[in-house]
């Protein structure tokens, strides 16, 4: 009901840590690009309806990509722009590229950067073969931790490349019970079965980064949980943990579990209303949800408004998965 | 196109309509959301003095004060509702047309001294009593058929107002109102105003947290609570309570009565003493817990 420490916060710390002057700043500037707006509504409309789609998360749609990160609030936001936009992909089971699915984030916010995308592809795909399909979750999951903690990886990336390196001499002394059966084998070779670093070790360097960070992290106990299940674990095992993590995902706030992220009726009702309105394209069948929530061979396209991506889709299939650049959104 | 997003559906649609702009390389793309921001250098100090003149630095300045002021929770929806009571104030948004009865002068007026009542929590006790002496100020501003002042129908219209969007149970309230109210043609002093709106606010954050507590004690599958319990925690409360007047020692003695220790010592005693009878509701409940607090509250006159 009521949090003191707000209230004993200076003037400007309060502000920052909600980043008022953010909003405050980026609505005069959306008021100065939209002038003719204010000569109709007035300002005090203009205000109320900028701050409206603030709290309900709608401001960063179509958004210059500085302004979608610029607060926790804004990333959180555009994951749930995506997961909502988007969600009939997953529930439809298709399969898409990074490409593919960079092109879908480029619809939310069009100087959305590669990398960004890439990094998340790298979490599904653990670092290798990065033309392969995703499944949307998967996706989706690994994206909401690339972008919301986005600065803390990159720390937590420099921490691990220094554990790696410089603390190699501990990597040596392995473990007696398995030392014995492995004796025989190259040096080399055991080298690359103790991939990654040490846990416990890993977990004291992140401890420390969770205190001193002004960026977002996952809450520490979270994270040491993920870090006690293991013995060793690599940079992408990491991130893998993180992602599927269901306490950090609550935590961040933005998308549902896993379980439900294609169960959104009242989305469902108002895509079946606008369908409805659209003639040639109702179909019965797609209305109901356990014809829906089938595996996607089955289900009748005809009812989704995503229908081009889909053709491209069996293209894909057609050509075997390969990643040549799909324009889905061109169509 | 930056223009003010819409709400998701329809953004939705906006967004496969945006499909064809999101296909152009990206190299083009910085500035290319913003066409202001390029021209900015330039113009930022006619920009300046176009806010000024349109009064928006003077109605941002005014906000972020009142922030600041109420501290809230959440200040973007905070500023969400300043600005949209801004509006529904200023003549713009109220079209033209004849001008509003009696009756509906009268409902804006409550309209606007609640939103004045609610801009700070009442244990932010300064930043309070400002609004509600500036609600105070908005109900009794004379207008063409209504005398300065406020009379008791107002006060009361407002108490009950604000007793109903607390969610508050009626029959939980209506003890307080009968002692705080005013008689409709008596005119209220500012003092007495103040205190009745602060007893209100209050008694509603008391019920808030009486039902939370009620649903700790609740029984999950039946949706009702024992009455041995129910009680014994009333009874500890009520203690409390009589401890706690007077000197700040005696608010300790209260406050350690009503510990996790005495609390679970009276509910075991409770427990152990009584056979279990028919249960207690959430409605009884809150009742004889607000009687508790309402004992409490001085009448007025």
């Amino acid at each position: 009901m009521l949090s003191p420490e707000r209230l004993a916060l200076p003037d400007y710390e309060y502000l920052a840590q909600r980043h008022v002057l953010t909003y405050m700043e980026d609505a005069v500037c959306q008021l100065l690009e939209n002038k003719e707006d204010i000569s109709q509504y007035g300002i005090a409309r203009f205000f109320t309806e900028y701050f409206n789609s603030v709290c309900q998360g709608t401001h960063i749609l179509f958004r210059e990509f500085s302004f979608i990160q610029a607060t926790p609030h804004n990333r959180a936001s555009f994951l749930r722009a995506f997961w909502r936009c988007f969600r009939t992909v997953g529930k439809n089971g298709d399969l898409l590229t990074m490409k593919e699915y960079h092109c879908l984030l480029q619809l939310l916010c069009p100087d959305f950067p590669l990398e960004l995308t890439q990094k998340a592809a790298r979490i599904v795909l653990m670092d290798d073969a990065m033309d392969c399909l995703m499944s949307f979750s998967d996706f989706l999951f690994a994206f909401q931790i690339q972008f919301y903690y986005s600065e803390f990886l990159d720390s937590v990336a420099a921490i691990y490349q220094d554990l790696l390196s410089g603390k190699n001499p501990n990597t040596v002394i392995v473990p007696t019970s398995s030392s014995g059966q492995h004796r025989q084998r190259p040096a080399l070779g055991e080298a690359s079965m103790l991939e990654g670093v040490e846990a416990a070790l890993f977990y004291q360097r992140l401890e420390s980064l969770c205190d001193r960070h002004k960026y977002s992290c996952p809450p520490p106990a979270f994270v040491k949980e993920v870090l006690s299940n293991v013995q060793r674990l690599t940079f992408y095992g990491f991130l893998v943990a993180l992602s599927k993590h269901h306490g950090i995902n609550q935590a961040l706030g933005a998308l549902p579990d896993k379980g439900d992220l294609m169960h959104d009726p009242a989305m469902d009702e108002e895509l079946e209303r606008l369908l409805a309105q659209v003639p040639g394209l109702v179909n019965p069948v797609t209305g109901s949800p356990e014809a829906s929530s089938l595996p996607s061979r089955t289900t009748p396209r005809v009812g989704s408004p995503w229908r081009p991506l889909h053709h491209t889709r069996k293209m894909d299939a057609e050509s075997d998965g390969s990643t040549e650049e799909t324009d889905e959104s061109e169509t | 196109m930056a223009a003010l997003p819409a709400p998701l559906p329809s953004a939705k649609m906006a967004a496969v309509e945006k499909r064809r702009p999101a296909m152009v390389p990206a190299a083009s793309f910085p500035d290319g959301g913003r066409p202001a921001v390029s021209r900015a250098a330039a113009t930022a100090e006619s920009e300046e003095d176009f806010l000024r003149q349109v009064g928006v630095t003077d109605m941002l300045r005014a906000a972020l004060l009142k922030v600041l002021e109420a501290r809230p929770e959440e200040p973007i929806a905070f500023l969400a509702h300043y600005f949209e009571n801004m509006g529904l104030r200023s003549p713009a948004s109220g079209g033209a047309g004849e001008p509003p009865g009696q009756l509906l002068l009268q409902q804006q007026r409550l309209g606007r001294a609640l939103w004045h009542l609610r801009l700070a929590h009442h244990s932010q006790r300064s930043a309070f009593n400002t609004n509600v002496g500036v609600a105070y100020e908005c109900l009794s501003a004379g207008g063409r058929r209504k005398r300065p002042g406020l009379d008791g129908r107002t006060y009361s219209d407002l108490l009950r107002r604000i007793c109903r969007d607390g969610e508050a149970p009626e029959e939980v309230v209506a003890p307080l109102l009968r002692r705080i109210q005013c008689r409709d043609h008596e005119a209220v002093p500012l003092a007495v105003f103040r205190a009745g709106m602060l007893t209100c606010f209050v008694l509603l954050e008391f019920v808030a947290r009486a039902g939370a507590l009620y649903r700790l004690l609740e029984d999950p599958g039946l949706a009702v609570a024992d009455r041995r319990v129910g009680q014994a925690v009333l009874d500890t409360l009520e203690g409390a309570l009589q401890a706690g007047d007077g000197a700040p020692a005696r608010y300790l003695e209260a406050g350690s009565r009503l510990g996790p220790d005495s609390l679970a010592q009276a509910l075991d005693r409770a427990l152990g003493a009584r056979r279990p009878s028919h249960p207690m509701t959430r409605e009884e409940f809150l009742q004889k817990a607000a009687a508790l607090f309402i004992a409490k509250v001085k009448p007025v006159g």
